[in-house]
């Protein structure tokens, strides 16, 4: 096995010192019942050759597309190539959690600065080391809501936020007997003022609303923040495309008490939905509540500057049951990917990105509107992803582009029956004009409604 | 090697008009701005201008700063720092994995779905339990879902039950978990060899009894809805009465999860649904291999036995056996089932941290049922040895054969005023990372190392003398250990006033 490194000679010496025979002599802490007294029923061990192949095997199996026009909470962006050659670099990637802080201060000041940039796109305060993704985020953030927000037990969601981020929600609120989670309906792709103002009462302690939501609409946030604060809730974003953030105001200034979501898009491809990048940004005042690790600035005897984890009196290994939250890792190599992509972007690169995606959303919006079974359902403001109703036949739709190596936008039927026969399309910065207009030509020779 | 002790912030380097990212040219009409006006991006404040070059040296000269697996040993015990192979590395890189739309229809997608279902088996075989879900991000993700199914059980049965048991012993995630799941959290205490206790125990300083496992079940009965039990425990002993503890806890229909943080001493030696385990989680980045990457993203699958199958989390992956003509081989396909009504939910948005599986699954293909058995007698031997190396030296405070890792305490050293915090810093200074400190809370001052089976016995030889020569030089220079590290880029932190005065961004002067 060329993973194990003792040759045979020496495996005798570590025996002898032991003062045992065999490895096996030092099972006996482990009755004699209750050991496995066959071999797993598994295949033997393969050699990295025949590894390699079985596993390229796997990954053809996948289908592999020319362009995806899918977005919905995984979305496709160009990678430096900086990133993959820093990120395999060993001491970034086989490292532990920083708890020695002087032979982990590059892991420290890291995420303080991947800290202090995604309070930055937020506009607030404080966030912690990052979080496992966008849905986990919503739940820690949710929770934290209820905490802050003494004697209010419920969270208005709108329909707006991811269906999957809803349904992870749902999941974790579930043994909560004393807390709710209820939805605020969507009006024009956006959520509905009129059904948040009837379901706001003295018991919200949060409004959670996305930016953009997921069917990519542009929330009024500022308009939005004005019931929610009167009826003393906090206002949450929720952010699936952090990219976002390149073209539209920060959460934090535009009236949001809290920022969380995906930020996936930083250097990350979709990779069948993870490892992603869960974020939340909170405002100072509520600092000693957030969930997960937080690396501040401090110190050493000698007066140089560095950095530890800290505010660690929050986390389950000193608090246990009292805990903010039982999280103790974070993504920290996705955070990783994230500080170095918006190191290399910039202010300028990121908002020149941002306005290529806005660009290219645009310009297919415009040809699939050419098209005379596509027609628009609403027309709020949006980001890189958009909703078009198809009068024609889905499924040849989808079988159409699958026979050209395109992979359509999302069928939204699944997800909200009133939306049935419309698809989310999303197109970013790799779209070229090209793939664009060849899904046009492919589309214009689906056959007609029956 | 580190060669500058210092590494700015990249925001104070920051110089306007320098780029580290050029775009393509833009080939469709410029975007109309359709924002409302007080929804543009007005700026940024943090956002650094630096050239590519400039980016590429600070993330390498800050990376010099920290201490890799392939820096040598890694005796962090409990978190199983072992070798990562380069392999994992390259095969979760290949663009078949890394371009698969999470939200793609299952038939564009079977070689995920084969690999999720494959890795499937391979852990329902290891932990002779049938059900499995690979959703969780990590181990507090697992051991959420876990209690969230013992939860879903209850409830199912007419009542969630009121408390979870967890032994002093176990890892702070345990109560933090149970607490998150809605449980009130009631600890079992051990007993001096560091297994659970099932009499009652008088602690020695104030006299206080605290009840142990007979009298919990029979105060508490059908209250308890399940125990969290780490096996082997945090010392790095088997709980060598479990099958007793899980007859126990069943008697009174209570469910047993395992903390399985510690599972790379069972793997292919015993298995947990063999001695009475409902519900347990494994660490892929632990047990089977996948990096720790500072901090994450860690897997944290959950398996569990039969009764528990209809509450797992949705999807789950299921195979189809295509119908073949006669004296063919059969084919099968793959797919998502979601419609399963008394699942928890989802727990994570999409299928968990995918790329950390498909490592997982090539360490298990490259080791095979023999090569997992081999390398969990590996560890146990040099855990072991590192054992019978520094007996005596330092003070085993619980005398119980050790599995994989082992736990020394302080108490030979605490009388020259030396203690484990001098001994992990003092490690550093001659190119160590130290072990797990003061954990578990069970042992005074504990040290505890886990060397795991990666280590040959010269990487081995050359930590044990280390070990004995600041175990000397606590004898004859106690000041030394106090000053360490000396040798690191930064001497000890003040993590008093990172906590009291926090300073957790950047901001400009």
């Amino acid at each position: 096995m060329r993973y194990l490194p003792s040759s045979p000679a020496e495996d005798r010496a570590l025996l002898d010192t032991i003062g045992v025979t065999r490895a096996e002599d030092l099972l006996t802490g482990i009755p004699e019942s209750l050991r496995l007294k066959r071999g797993l029923d598994l295949p033997e061990q393969g050699s990295e050759q025949e590894v390699t192949w079985q596993m390229l095997d796997l990954a053809n199996k996948n289908t592999r597309f020319c362009a995806q026009f899918l977005g919905a909470g995984a979305y496709d962006h160009f990678v430096p190539s900086a990133i993959d050659a820093m990120v395999s670099r060993q001491e970034w990637f086989t490292a532990y959690t920083p708890y020695q802080p002087e032979i982990s201060q590059g892991t420290l000041q890291h995420i303080f600065e991947y800290q202090t940039l995604i309070c930055d796109l937020t506009g607030l305060d404080v966030t912690n080391a990052s979080l496992y993704d966008g849905g986990t985020a919503c739940v820690e953030t949710a929770l934290m809501a209820v905490r802050v927000q003494k004697k209010r037990h419920t969270v208005l969601v709108s329909r707006g936020l991811h269906p999957l981020y809803r349904e992870v929600l749902k999941t974790n609120f579930a043994p909560h007997d004393g807390l709710n989670l209820v939805e605020v309906d969507l009006k024009d792709g956006v959520t509905d003022l009129a059904d948040l103002q009837a379901k706001l009462n003295g018991d919200v302690a949060a409004v959670m609303v996305g930016y953009p939501n997921f069917l990519g609409a542009v929330e009024d946030l500022t308009a939005l923040a004005g019931p929610v604060h009167a009826a003393g809730a906090l206002l949450v974003s929720v952010t699936q495309e952090a990219l976002a953030f390149g073209w539209l105001e920060a959460p934090g200034k535009a009236g949001a008490d809290m920022a969380c979501g995906e930020a996936m898009s930083f250097g990350n491809k979709p990779t069948f939905g993870g490892p992603f990048l869960g974020f939340l940004a909170v405002k100072d005042a509520h600092k000693r509540e957030i969930p997960g690790r937080v690396v501040g600035q401090t110190k050493d005897l000698d007066g140089k500057t560095g950095y530890v984890l800290t505010l660690t009196a929050r986390e389950q290994h000193i608090r246990r049951d009292k805990a903010t939250s039982n999280i103790c890792s974070n993504q920290g190599l996705v955070a990783l990917r994230a500080n170095i992509y918006l190191q290399l972007a910039g202010p300028e690169g990121l908002k020149g990105l941002a306005e290529q995606n806005v660009a290219k959303a645009q310009y297919l919006r415009q040809r699939l509107l050419e098209l005379p079974d596509m027609e628009p359902v609403f027309d709020p403001p949006f980001f890189n992803e958009f909703v078009l109703r198809y009068k024609g036949d889905m499924a040849a739709l989808q079988e159409a582009c699958l026979a050209e190596s395109l992979l359509p936008g999302l069928d939204l039927g699944r997800f909200y029956p009133e939306y049935q026969g419309c698809l989310l399309w999303c197109a970013t910065e790799l779209h070229t004009r090209r793939m664009i207009e060849s899904l046009v030509e492919i589309l214009a020779r689906v056959p007609a409604t029956v | 090697m580190f060669l500058r002790q210092r590494e700015s912030l990249a925001f104070d380097r920051s110089v306007p008009g320098k780029r580290g990212m050029d775009l393509p040219k833009l080939d469709v009409p410029a975007a109309r701005d359709t924002r409302p006006a007080h929804l543009k991006r007005t700026g940024f404040e943090a956002l650094p201008e630096l050239s590519e070059v400039e980016v590429i040296r600070h993330f390498t000269r800050l990376s010099k700063w920290n201490y890799g697996v392939d820096d040598g040993i890694y005796p962090l015990g409990s978190c199983t720092m072992k070798h990562n192979p380069r392999l994992n590395e390259k095969v979760a890189g290949l663009p078949g994995f890394t371009d698969s739309h999470p939200m793609a229809p299952d038939a564009l997608v079977q070689g995920n779905l084969e690999l999720l279902y494959t890795l499937q088996a391979w852990l329902k075989e290891i932990t002779g339990l049938p059900g499995v879900t690979l959703q969780p991000s990590a181990g507090a993700a697992g051991e959420l879902t876990g209690v969230m199914l013992i939860r879903a059980y209850h409830v199912a049965q007419g009542a969630k039950r009121r408390v979870i048991l967890i032994p002093d012993s176990g890892h702070g995630t345990n109560p933090a978990t149970a607490a998150m799941a809605g449980y009130e959290v009631v600890e079992l205490p051990s007993r001096p060899d560091g297994t659970i206790s099932f009499d009652d125990v008088t602690d020695p300083v104030n006299g206080k009894v605290r009840k142990g496992l007979k009298t919990l079940v029979s105060e508490l009965g059908t209250e308890i809805a399940g125990a969290m039990i780490t096996n082997p425990n945090t010392v790095g002993v088997f709980e060598y009465r479990f099958k007793e503890i899980s007859d126990l806890l069943h008697s009174v229909g209570a469910l047993v999860y395992m903390d399985g943080a510690n599972m790379n001493a069972l793997v292919g030696v015993a298995r947990p649904g063999d001695f009475g385990v409902d519900v347990m989680h494994l660490n892929l980045h632990k047990t089977f291999s996948t990096p720790h990457g500072g901090g994450g993203p860690g897997a944290g699958p959950v398996c569990c036995v039969e009764k528990l199958l209809p509450f797992l989390p949705v999807p789950v992956v299921v195979r189809d056996t295509v119908k073949v003509g006669e004296g063919e081989v059969p084919r099968h396909t793959y797919r998502m089932e979601w419609n399963r009504p008394q699942s928890i939910g989802k727990v994570h948005t999409f299928y968990g941290n995918f790329g950390i599986l498909v490592r997982a699954l090539t360490y298990c293909l490259s080791h095979g049922s023999d090569g997992l058995r081999e390398a969990t007698l590996r560890a146990i031997v040099n855990a072991n040895y590192v054992r019978a190396r520094l007996k005596g030296a330092y003070a085993l405070h619980i005398d119980s054969p050790s599995l994989h890792e082992v736990v020394f305490s302080d108490t030979l050293q605490a009388k020259h005023d030396v203690h484990t915090l001098d001994i992990a810093k003092r490690l550093i200074d001659h190119g160590y990372h130290p072990p797990t400190i003061y954990f578990p809370l069970i042992v005074p001052g504990a040290l505890m190392i886990e060397p795991t089976e990666s280590e040959d016995k010269g990487e081995l030889d050359a930590f044990c003398d280390t070990m004995l020569a600041i175990a000397k030089e606590v004898e004859t220079d106690p000041e030394a250990l106090h000053q360490a590290p000396t040798l690191a880029p930064l001497r000890r932190m003040d993590e008093t006033t990172a906590a009291r005065k926090p300073v957790l961004r950047w901001t400009k002067a």
